[in-house]
């Protein structure tokens, strides 16, 4: 009789445990998704205009600046994308993808300044 | 959670790939019948069955039809949204800008025309005081066609392959992109999960059971396909990068694309805006036949693919001639520009730099504007590869999970099952039905093109109703019968659209191969019979194999 109840105590318990990692589980996932559509995203959009102002800067064409940028894009948004999920520190995440595209989208912008003055 | 990298990419495959994979199936299959887009909108036109012309006169064709042009009532309305009081009324409007469009596939005409407005912009930032006036033109005789008509083919399939259609907000240009960009993490991320490529180039295996087989062609089709595959969603990305992914040059350094576009005005001597003075139109033919003798003594001679005119009727105005690019893979249009009042040539387009020639190159494959038929038809055969692999990726995800499913009660491959029916037969059973309905209704009922988009619509609902109504067996570890019935509809919807085109335009199989050969016609009809043959087939086979293996043992390989 006890045995049983143990049981069910150390079941219930196990139970609740089990949610409360599944809840924990899903709430990494959402993170790592977010990080790795958004923060992949903003980094590769503050690469791209980065890009563009930087090879204006150095003599180039607009639209060769903007059709290079394209090209390559997605190619930079692709492993972002991936080593979103598989890095350790979601913290390390997104310090690089957010903090890469708020300091490369500032350049670009100053820059801009600089380049019509 | 990812115990590792291998299990962490697995992940990312099997749940990307299930919940993008849905609207990628209609990206790689319109994208398919894309290829053929004009010769499946002469299916559905029957009075445009005729030859592809080329551009006709402008002086003597184009220009009193241009003169009967009027802005479109779907453009008025929505640009009615965007201004400050009324517009004026639409025959009142006089054309700033024209375009005439052709190819070496087309027998009839794409024309458009920008139309000044008077009205104050609601948006500041908005620069485009213009409503649109769009039409289809038959190029012999400068008849337009009636727009109840709809070009099944190129307004329709071609727009669901990258925008579902749907352009509220733009979502659908949104969700096909973000499902080709998951289509290249599906590829890496498959090419990591699975290493032994070159052993899986070899393997299929349709004896073993479902789950066996289907991993097997999802490999197979993946693996063969692949640098199609990668090669089609990357390009299909850089597409509609600049405009729409990533639209750097349009917000955060609009000042310096002004910039450069003042600057670039200034250089290739192209006015950016009109002068406010009043001048004529030279004759644009002669023009014509300048650009084709420069093209000519570049030794590329050629037709006129797309005719521009901008700032029509004011002394800034420039005809651009663009050469029709059916030899080549790139889109270029070694473009003559020419002065709108006087016929001389203000500017010769020089080739493309490094950057803009790899550009053209790519997406000039990936549009196939060129002219070779077997390549075109080795298109639809890596889209259809595509779908292959898609599909079998849903059934293994069915497959894999259903048992364990059916003893814990969950629902979850029961409704992915039927998701799947819906995203394969269902859509060939929208696609087709649409064909059918075309062939049926009446040609001249208004509103004819609104019926059969409804028809494409209703069909996928029906589909997707019996697909979730049959589902119940798929929650007991058996097969949805709505997989072996939606073939069967199939085969009989494909037979009936071959035979409602021949009841109704005369065009049978028999005329449109060998008395009076059409290939647009008879391509259509030959693909919907081996369809209809393929589709009876599998319905058969669906319905007579045995739907579970009791007592069948796991394979030894255990594949995440």
């Amino acid at each position: 009789m006890i045995n049983t109840t143990d049981q069910a105590r150390a079941l219930s318990t196990s139970h609740r445990l089990h949610a409360s990692m599944r809840d924990r589980l899903h709430l990494f996932v959402v993170a790592r998704i977010a990080a790795a559509l958004l923060g992949g995203y903003a980094f590769t959009w503050g690469f791209t205009a980065f890009g563009i102002t930087g090879l204006v800067a150095l003599g180039g064409d607009f639209h060769e600046a903007e059709t290079a940028l394209m090209l390559i894009a997605f190619l930079v948004y692709l492993p972002l994308f991936l080593w979103a999920f598989v890095a350790t520190s979601l913290f390390r995440v997104w310090a690089v993808l957010g903090g890469g595209a708020l300091v490369m989208t500032a350049v670009a912008w100053g820059l801009q300044q600089v380049l019509l003055s | 959670m990812f115990a590792n990298f291998r299990l962490a990419m697995t992940w990312l495959h099997t749940w990307f790939g299930l919940v993008l994979g849905f609207i990628l199936m209609a990206a790689f299959f319109f994208g398919a019948l894309s290829v053929f887009d004009r010769e499946i909108d002469r299916w559905a036109i029957p009075e445009t069955r005729f030859a592809p012309q080329h551009m006709p006169s402008f002086d003597a064709v184009l220009k009193p039809v241009y003169e009967k042009l009027k802005p479109h009532p779907d453009d008025m309305v929505a640009t009615q949204k965007r201004v400050i009081g009324d517009l004026p009324h639409p025959d009142t409007l006089t054309i700033s800008s024209l375009y005439a469009y052709t190819t070496h596939r087309d027998p009839v005409l794409t024309i458009g025309a920008e139309f000044d407005i008077p009205n104050e912009l609601k948006d500041a930032a908005d620069e485009h005081a213009h409503v649109h006036g769009w039409a289809t033109i038959d190029p012999r005789s400068g008849e337009f066609l009636s727009d109840d008509k709809l070009k099944i083919g190129s307004n329709w399939f071609y727009p669901m392959h990258y925008r579902l259609n749907w352009s509220w907000m733009l979502v659908g240009y949104w969700l096909v992109g973000l499902a080709g960009f998951i289509m290249l993490v599906a590829l890496v991320t498959g090419v990591i999960i699975h290493r032994k490529i070159f052993r899986e180039f070899f393997t299929f295996r349709p004896w073993k059971r479902t789950q066996r087989s289907a991993l097997d062609l999802h490999n197979l089709t993946g693996v063969v396909a692949f640098p199609f595959h990668f090669f089609f969603a990357f390009t299909g990305l850089v597409i509609f990068a600049s405009w729409l992914y990533f639209p750097v040059g349009d917000t955060l350094l609009r000042p310096l694309h002004k910039q450069h576009e003042v600057v670039e005005a200034q250089r290739t001597g192209l006015p950016n805006e009109p002068a406010g003075v009043p001048a004529p139109l030279a004759s644009v033919d002669a023009m014509i036949l300048e650009a084709k003798r420069r093209w000519a003594a570049r030794d590329m001679p050629g037709e006129v693919g797309l005719l521009f005119i901008n700032h029509l009727g004011d002394i800034n105005g420039y005809v651009s001639l663009y050469r029709a690019g059916s030899d080549q893979v790139a889109l270029v249009g070694q473009a003559i520009h020419f002065k709108a009042s006087t016929g001389e040539v203000l500017r010769e387009e020089p080739p493309p730099s490094v950057v803009g020639s790899i550009n053209e190159f790519l997406t000039g494959l990936h549009l196939q504007h060129f002219e070779h038929w077997l390549l075109r038809w080795l298109y639809v055969l890596g889209g259809l590869l595509g779908c292959v692999c898609i599909a079998t990726g849903f059934i293994f995800f069915v497959e894999k999970r259903k048992r364990k499913h059916a003893e814990s009660g969950s629902q979850g491959s029961r409704i992915v099952d039927a998701l799947a029916v819906t995203t394969v037969t269902g859509m060939l059973i929208a696609t087709i039905g649409m064909l059918v309905v075309n062939r049926v209704l009446p040609a001249d009922l208004v509103g004819k093109g609104d019926w059969e988009k409804l028809a494409f619509w209703g069909f996928w609902l029906l589909a997707l109703l019996h697909a979730l109504w049959r589902s119940a067996p798929v929650a007991m570890a058996a097969r949805n019968p709505a997989w072996a019935e939606q073939c069967r509809v199939l085969a009989a919807l494909a037979f009936l659209a071959v035979a409602t085109n021949w009841l109704t335009t005369g065009d049978h199989l028999l005329k449109t191969v060998f008395i009076d050969t059409y290939w647009p016609v008879a391509g259509l009809d030959l693909s919907l019979l081996v369809g209809a043959l393929i589709a009876a087939w599998a319905g058969g086979r669906l319905a007579c194999k045995s739907t579970s293996f009791p007592g069948m043992k796991q394979e030894g390989e255990a594949y995440e």
